[in-house]
């Protein structure tokens, strides 16, 4: 694994988590399927770090298989750091619900429908805080089943407070309801609720505003901006909405078929995007102020994934694919700061020649698998457009 | 809508089910070739006789009255006198109903005990030896009819073991051993089909909760697995389990009525099939009338249960 070279400017303090070539993969009747395929990322402290690619690009099943949730996923990684010091599955699933949370897409079946919502964020502050209450199987069954959870145990208090955080009117009540008699923007502050309730450094919010409506989702995503103001907590966004990320990232990761294409601060992905695909991405974004009658798509689907082409995986819907692009892909360093692109037409022995690229002789000692470091500082035209610092 | 109005509203509707089963019986028995008549003074009575005793039970007016006055008695309690030996057809009744109930609620005990833990194994370990096991022998119940286990069971554990009486009944009054010892292979008989089908209800229930989203937030929030399992899965599980459980009641309860027969057991169901060989309409209308009440009420209760463990239904809809 090549290091992360610090580029200049960057003070940058060890991540908060790092997940460094993580892979999953389902077993299925046709074979197993790898749903994620190699990433490698990290989020600083009190950051919103943003994931971003098309349903199906494996930015769900990045975020389950971190946590430990992919149900029947086979996950594998180098390693899964959080505060430099590496989780083992099991220290995972103590830490999960507590320092890590998580956030669902879809608070109506992410909520369980037969229990209070007050009893969903207490259970949380009983495992993960310190309110000296049992958290034994036993008097757990017996609050659920029998007695209740007391209204004046402190998680109960607790609970109601967090409701009252998220923006929930009238929290002493609605701490009392089912999840049905809330509306779907007050379940998901519930959800967000029951992620702070173990007081969490690391929040995994996965497409929190998809199942809701725009006015609702401006308000959850002030929401989690409060949260990272006041509690300093790091967010990772998962979202397929360039608009969102947009607004609310620091840091960004394009996400396709199972691989990250290209990470960049917000502003440098958005203004100076490097990989085809990211282009091909903000290009599709139609705006206010355009009239014409279609949206720009890219052209071709994603690639089957019981039959995934070799080397970079969009190379079959790249305008710019050539003769290098079936061969497995690095990570380059691209312009500005912490800007990395999987892309060939980012190595060294690439030249830009009227618009085609060009391989010069240096490429096939890489191929060979000796010399070449493809992060090394390059010279020279990249591409047309993209400016060199 | 309180609970009190729903139960209300429940019971006048239980009436209505319980007066029409009451109605198809009375004209279904009427139905049924044979003159209770002829069967209570033999096949070579004299014809002048079968006649004065049909003129004396009133068999020989028109029979909207004979259903009139049936159902002006019963209005008032009067469920009418056996022909065969004119005992009150309710004390013949409650006189055998403890038996019935007796097997009837250790049945589903016992169908409830071995399914709920074997389907819930049997959904955790899907495809693994546990649930293979589990569903051999849920298909064994399933398969078997109750009766057939009743003889199986008295051959092995009273005739050949000799653990247990092979016939007959002991009052719970006269000590809860003997009573025991009386009822727990009837019970087994009827209970191992009626938990069959409900542990096969339980596995595919608990299957589908365990692919629920909530159970994954369960799991996101660091909880065991046992806690995800029985504080978030099991209650949301039961909801379809409680509704298949009171629908199969009648299931259950047919099958006391053949394992009484099996067993020797003076209960509901074998005066039921003496009554009506014997055309004692009276006890036959009777009979049917308290066993549709039993259905009626439990499932009455299965569904109050059901509002209690499903927050989501409200008594009775519509505010």
């Amino acid at each position: 694994m090549t290091p992360r070279t610090p580029t200049q400017g960057s003070t940058r303090e060890e991540p908060l988590l790092e997940v460094e070539n993580l892979r999953t993969s389902f077993p299925t009747d046709r074979g197993d399927v790898t749903a994620v395929d190699g990433i490698s990322f990290g989020v600083d402290t009190g950051e919103i770090f943003g994931i971003v690619g098309e349903s199906g690009s494996g930015k769900s099943v990045t975020a389950l298989s971190i946590l430990g949730l992919a149900a029947d996923g086979e996950v594998e990684a180098d390693a899964i750091r959080f505060r430099g010091e590496e989780l083992s599955t099991r220290e995972m699933s103590a830490v999960r619900g507590g320092e890590i949370s998580m956030i669902f897409q879809d608070p109506m079946s992410s909520l369980n429908p037969v229990m209070t919502v007050g009893e969903q964020i207490a259970e949380v502050v009983r495992h993960h805080g310190e309110v000296g209450e049992s958290t034994g199987i036993l008097s757990e069954l017996r609050r659920k089943y029998v007695t209740g959870t007391s209204d004046s145990s402190r998680s109960w208090q607790r609970a109601v407070e967090l409701l009252d955080t998220v923006g929930i009117p009238d929290p002493e009540q609605r701490a009392n309801e089912y999840p049905h008699q809330l509306s779907g923007g007050m379940k998901q502050r519930v959800m967000i609720a029951q992620a702070l309730a173990g007081d969490p450094s690391l929040i995994i919010a996965d497409e929190p505003t998809t199942a809701l409506d725009v006015t609702i989702e401006a308000q959850i995503l002030n929401e989690l901006f409060e949260l990272r103001d006041e509690f300093g907590v790091s967010i990772v966004l998962i979202t397929h909405d360039l608009a969102v990320v947009r607004e609310t990232c620091d840091r960004v990761a394009v996400m396709y078929a199972g691989e990250l294409m290209e990470t960049a601060r917000t502003e440098t992905l958005f203004d100076e995007p490097t990989h085809p695909y990211t282009k091909g991405l903000l290009r599709s974004i139609p705006r206010v102020d355009d009239d014409r009658e279609w949206l720009n798509a890219i052209d071709g689907t994603v690639p089957d994934p019981f039959n995934r082409p070799s080397g970079c995986p969009f190379r079959d819907r790249c305008d710019a694919a050539f003769e290098l692009c079936s061969e497995p892909l690095d990570r380059y360093d691209a312009t500005g700061t912490d800007h990395e692109v999987r892309c060939h037409l980012q190595h060294d022995a690439v030249d830009i020649d009227d618009g085609e690229p060009v391989v010069e002789g240096s490429l096939h000692s890489r191929l060979d698998g000796t010399e070449t470091e493809p992060l090394d500082e390059r010279s020279g035209v990249v591409e047309p457009g993209g400016e060199r610092q | 809508m309180g609970l009190k109005r729903y139960v209300a509203k429940r019971v006048a509707h239980a009436a209505v089910v319980i007066y029409i089963v009451a109605t198809v019986v009375f004209f279904a028995v009427r139905a049924i070739p044979g003159d209770p008549a002829r069967v209570l003074l033999g096949g070579d009575a004299n014809a002048d006789a079968i006649a004065a005793l049909r003129e004396d039970m009133g068999l020989n007016q028109p029979l909207y009255v004979q259903y009139l006055r049936w159902l002006g008695d019963l209005v008032r309690g009067d469920f009418g006198q056996s022909v065969f030996n004119d005992q009150p057809v309710l004390d013949m009744l409650l006189g055998v109903a403890e038996p019935t109930a007796s097997i009837a609620a250790l049945g589903m005990v016992i169908a409830i005990l071995i399914a709920l833990p074997a389907g819930i194994v049997s959904s955790v370990k899907r495809y693994q030896w546990e649930d293979y096991v589990a569903t051999a022998v849920s298909f064994v119940g399933i398969s078997m009819p109750g009766f057939w286990i009743g003889i199986v069971l008295l051959l092995v554990f009273s005739a050949r073991l000799g653990l247990v009486p092979a016939f007959g009944y002991v009052s719970i009054s006269e000590g809860i051993v003997p009573w025991f010892k009386h009822i727990i292979l009837p019970a087994i008989a009827v209970g191992l089909p009626y938990g069959g089908i409900l542990m096969r209800m339980t596995r595919s229930s608990m299957m589908d909760v365990l692919n629920e989203d909530y159970m994954r937030t369960a799991r996101a929030k660091g909880l065991s697995n046992r806690l995800v399992l029985f504080k978030h899965g099991l209650q949301n599980a039961l909801i379809p389990i409680i509704t298949i459980a009171g629908i199969l009641l009648g299931v259950l309860l047919g099958g006391v009525v053949a394992v009484e027969v099996v067993f020797g057991i003076q209960g509901l169901g074998r005066l039921l099939i003496a009554s009506i060989e014997r055309r004692d309409f009276p006890v036959i209308q009777g009979a049917v009338i308290i066993i549709s009440f039993i259905f009626v009420a439990m499932n009455l209760l299965v569904d109050i249960l059901y509002t209690s463990i499903n927050p989501r239904i409200k008594y009775g809809g519509g505010e």
